[in-house]
């Protein structure tokens, strides 16, 4: 889903917790297209990518008591890019569900974006195709829920109208 | 708590599974065969600061259960920050609440009696103890050892221990079944001194 934070800055460059929070959504085809160039090698892994649960608690209402919702699957990892010395930036990524792919390919962008060279060709090839796709995934899913829509007041009004014609 | 600097962090063991099970065997036997050095596999990326052996054997005993006391020389490099990425360890600043006590060569030695005991009951609940020294030899006049899992003598010589370290170790033998177990460290080797070892001083030394 799409929300609010993802828009990108007029101004400003994306910040590290804004692409993080990309990567973690983005789909598995637009990474594998923009990074194309960087993932035959194989990573200097730091941290394999692993499974593992997370509790999400939720608040009824947003504003309720905390409540645990039920676990979900999150694939972690952590690396240094193939060629890298010891102290280059580390690439970190925490993805939903159980695909180790994708959390590599997530944590080898997120290592590049922190390299000023190749932060912007990967804004352009990568963090604005992301945000274009969950727009449009919200943009489905909201037509696909407008359909299924009732207008609640169309028939109180119409209810209403009756009575109010049987009493002229 | 902060989070680690993930810039000066290394990796853990090449094969995590076979890496930590190799170095429990290696404690295992250290403990079982007590004053016996044994080299300790280092298939592992290390910090640069503190012995290898001690920091593989550390990486594969420490889990997120367990609290980690490092004397100051450790506690300022980039060795908390390595073991609390690999193992989720919770790093304390009082050695008396940690399961295990890592002191580097070099730093003093905290009194065994400040470290966990574990009680009657529970002589389980005590802290495991690595403590970095200059060289262990069996070949040289020292320590002699006596106690469970050695036949009958074991010659071990030690440096780099504080000099009260056998008085210390006297007193925490006798108050068995509490107490704390010590594993030496040399950059490659363990020996490892259980809390039912004795230590007699060599009658030629």
């Amino acid at each position: 889903m799409f929300h609010s934070f993802d828009n990108a800055g007029l101004k400003r460059p994306t910040s590290r917790p804004e692409w993080m929070a990309l990567l973690a959504r983005a789909p598995q085809d637009l990474l594998n297209d923009a990074l194309a160039a960087h993932s035959t090698a194989p990573p200097l892994w730091l941290r394999k990518p692993e499974t593992g649960l997370m509790m999400v608690q939720g608040r009824a209402g947003g504003t309720g008591e905390r409540f645990n919702l039920g676990e979900i699957t999150v694939t972690r990892c952590a690396l240094r890019l193939w060629g890298a010395d010891a102290h280059s930036p580390v690439g970190v990524a925490y993805v939903l569900g159980r695909n180790h792919r994708q959390a590599q390919l997530a944590a080898m962008a997120d290592a590049l974006l922190q390299d000023p060279v190749q932060h912007d060709v990967l804004e352009t090839q990568l963090l604005n195709p992301v945000r274009q796709r969950l727009q449009q995934t919200q943009a489905q899913r909201h037509d696909r829920a407008q359909t299924t829509k009732v207008d609640f007041l169309t028939v109180a009004r119409e209810a209403g109208g009756g009575v109010d014609g049987d009493d002229a | 708590m902060n989070s680690p600097d993930l810039q000066n962090i290394v990796a853990g063991f090449d094969h995590e599974a076979f890496g930590s099970q190799a170095v429990f065997r290696v404690a295992l036997d250290a403990l079982s065969h007590p004053g016996r050095p044994l080299d300790m596999p280092l298939d592992t990326a290390l910090p640069r600061q503190g012995h290898c052996a001690a920091a593989a054997l550390l990486l594969g005993l420490l889990d997120a259960d367990t609290t980690l006391w490092l004397s100051p020389a450790l506690a300022s490099s980039d060795a908390p920050a390595w073991l609390r990425f690999h193992t989720g360890c919770l790093i304390v600043t009082d050695v008396g609440a940690a399961q295990f006590v890592w002191v580097a060569q070099g730093d003093d030695l905290p009194s065994l009696s400040r470290m966990q005991k574990g009680s009657d009951a529970y002589p389980d609940q005590s802290a495991t103890c690595v403590i970095e020294v200059n060289s262990l030899q069996t070949d040289a006049v020292g320590w002699r050892l006596q106690g469970p899992g050695i036949p009958a003598e074991r010659n071990l010589r030690v440096r780099g221990l504080p000099p009260d370290f056998a008085a210390q170790w006297a007193y925490n033998h006798a108050e068995f079944p509490r107490g704390v177990d010590v594993f030496l460290t040399t950059p490659t080797q363990i020996a490892g001194l259980p809390r039912t070892t004795r230590i007699l001083p060599d009658p030629e030394s």
